[in-house]
């Protein structure tokens, strides 16, 4: 009797660090993943202005008949970084970066660059408002 | 063709998203769920303690006050202005979901405040729902011209709470599967959700006049028996019209005596696991889905549509077939009460589970959205721009009144003390079933290993392997 509860619950063991492992090690993959996408770990020191070299670094989402090329790009950064990126648009509407809540006009055929710093950790979308349309994802790590 | 097309991101309220628990938060959740669990295995106690709830009346003063016949008028007039203010907000205010009061209104500070006061407070919807005043107001007027009490359906009991569940599962699929359709983040529109509540209140007011106010209160009404369900876990709860004190978690343990109740709360479980993975955990699952039906020439929101449904109703089976497993393998220990006592014997156990998800889930978008509430919904409830009923309209929203830390912290704590609290209830219900304590012990292994799946998953849905 009592040998057939410890092997129970030896199995349940079991059965719960495999899940856990499982789990954990999705995370890493998941990690992994987040790492070899594309971020904006803006290097150069808060203060200073954009500058043509800097200027390249600047991620550059692109608005094609409306939607973004690539689909809806994932920036992060880490709280107190400056967050910058370049919207270059074929149509005319409004940028709103939610959350923040700052709003940039874009011509069609223009293009529009944000510069702001993190200061809310979390994550926040960027769309285009009068298509309701996503363009990015920024996430601010803490 | 269709592979282009862009699924929507977000939930159109939520400006702040929470960040994803980090890997080690994960772990350290995870760890010390199996290390409670384990440890609840060995200081078991071995007789039934929740069983009875020891109800003791307060004050008769203080309760005359709160459930007096004054109370009861302002309370339900309170509940029928603010409906209607709701759906004329909905029907004539912005198409803005976060700009109009109705959308904030109904599912944030109803939807997901009612639960946290009902555990805190006991079943404060019940003097405040607007469908229930109106039913009284009507019975009663009834009464006094035709000078008899109105005869009602006699309901049938078989039914019990399973028109709850539906309805809790239909409710839900508005807000995040038929909101999402079109391919853009709006959500569910305003004006939706206005005539979805319209539609409510005439089907509810209808069933009331058939069965009974108070009966399809405790049985149909969909949001009487889901915030009631969360009431059952509190201390301050009403009996022959007084208010009293009783030890918490206790009335739950009678709660699932009514057929579907177990429907009720695996609904609940079910929605909020769906709403957590369809950006997630099911994300690659539910764009397959969706690209394969769209290629079958149906329009793309139905494709969308449909997906998502298919995906809400694999939820509910999901997290069904996990409890009944369980339930199963109890069944398996000797001496064990048929599988029908223990299916709905052991249903309550889920309910914290069900609270900890709710929690874990929306706390940050309930702390947010109320600031809302507050300061420009209320002023200017249409979101016209033209009305500031309050001074308060110019306000916002000041997302750094939660760290991402603090985010993640009340998140993985939720689910570890829904855990615990759900293991309680379970370890209990067993003591009461089986009269050899060995043989209750060995049966609570499985309903362990139900608990430690759902509170690991709910974990998971919130870590960075879910984004």
């Amino acid at each position: 009797m009592n040998s057939n509860i410890a092997r129970v619950a030896a199995g349940i063991a079991a059965v719960a660090v495999a899940v856990l492992l499982l789990v954990v090690l999705k995370d890493d993959g998941g990690d992994r993943e987040a790492a070899s996408t594309p971020t904006a770990i803006t290097d150069s020191a808060p203060g200073t202005t954009t500058s043509p070299p800097a200027k390249a670094e600047i991620p550059t989402i692109v608005v094609e008949g409306g939607k973004p090329v690539g689909g809806v790009k994932d920036l992060s950064f880490e709280e107190g970084d400056r967050i910058r990126f370049e919207v270059e648009s074929d149509v005319s509407d409004e940028i709103h970066v939610h959350g923040y809540d700052l709003m940039k006009d874009v011509e069609a055929g223009g293009s529009v660059t944000f510069d702001f710093p993190a200061t809310i950790e979390g994550v926040f979308e960027a769309e285009l408002e009068e298509l309701e349309q996503p363009i990015a994802e920024l996430t601010v790590n803490p | 063709m269709t592979s282009g097309f862009l699924l929507p991101v977000a939930h159109a309220l939520a400006s702040r998203q929470d960040l994803p628990i980090p890997a080690w938060l994960f772990a350290w959740g995870a760890s010390i769920v199996l290390i409670v669990s384990f440890f609840a295995l060995s200081v078991a106690w071995r007789t039934p303690r929740f069983e009875r709830d020891r109800w003791r009346p307060l004050g008769a003063r203080l309760s005359r006050v709160l459930l007096g016949r004054p109370a009861q008028l302002l309370c339900g007039a309170a509940g029928v202005f603010l409906l209607g203010v709701a759906i004329y907000a909905g029907l004539r205010g912005t198409e803005a979901p976060d700009r109009n009061f109705a959308l904030t209104f109904i599912f944030v500070t109803c939807w997901l405040g009612f639960p946290l006061f009902s555990v805190l407070l006991g079943d404060v919807f019940r003097p405040f729902n607007p469908w229930r005043a109106i039913g009284r107001g009507v019975g009663g007027a009834f009464t006094a011209f035709a000078g008899q009490r109105p005869a009602h359906l006699a309901y049938p009991d078989a039914l019990g709470r399973w028109p709850a569940a539906v309805g809790l599962l239909a409710f839900v699929w508005m807000e995040v599967v038929y909101g999402t359709s079109g391919g853009v983040a709006v959500g569910v529109l305003p004006e939706t959700t206005a005539t979805a509540a319209l539609f409510y209140t005439a089907y509810t007011l209808a069933m009331m006049a058939l069965f009974g106010v108070e009966k399809w209160c405790r049985t149909g009404e969909v949001f009487s028996v889901y915030f009631g369900m969360f009431s059952q876990l509190g201390v301050f709860a009403t009996k022959d019209e007084r208010l009293g004190r009783r030890m918490p978690l206790a009335a739950a343990t009678h709660w699932a005596t009514v057929p579907g109740s177990l429907a009720v709360v695996i609904a609940s479980i079910a929605t909020t696991s769906f709403d957590g993975a369809q950006e997630g955990a099911f994300k690659g699952a539910i764009e397959q889905t969706f690209d394969w039906l769209a290629g079958t020439g149906l329009s793309l929101t139905a494709s969308l549509r449909l997906t998502d449904t298919i995906f809400l109703l694999l939820c509910f089976a999901g997290v069904a077939v996990i409890y009944l497993i369980g339930v199963k393998g109890m069944e398996s220990v000797r001496g064990a009460p048929p599988f029908a006592k223990l299916r709905s014997g052991f249903a309550h156990t889920l309910i914290p589970i069900a609270f900890a998800y709710l929690v874990a889930h929306y706390f940050s978008l309930f702390v947010f959205q109320e600031q809302a509430q507050f300061t420009y919904l209320l002023s200017d409830p249409l979101g016209t721009a033209t009305t500031d009923l309050f001074g308060t309209a110019s306000g916002g929203i000041d997302f750094n009144v939660l760290t991402a830390n603090a985010i993640w912290y009340v998140q993985v704590g939720a689910l570890v003390i829904g855990h615990v609290v759900g293991l309680t209830l379970a370890h209990d219900r067993a003591t009461a079933y089986w009269g050899d304590f060995r043989q209750a012990a060995r049966s609570q292994y499985w309903m362990l290993a139900v608990m430690v799946s759902f509170t690991c998953f709910g974990l998971f849905l919130l870590s960075a392997g879910n984004s």
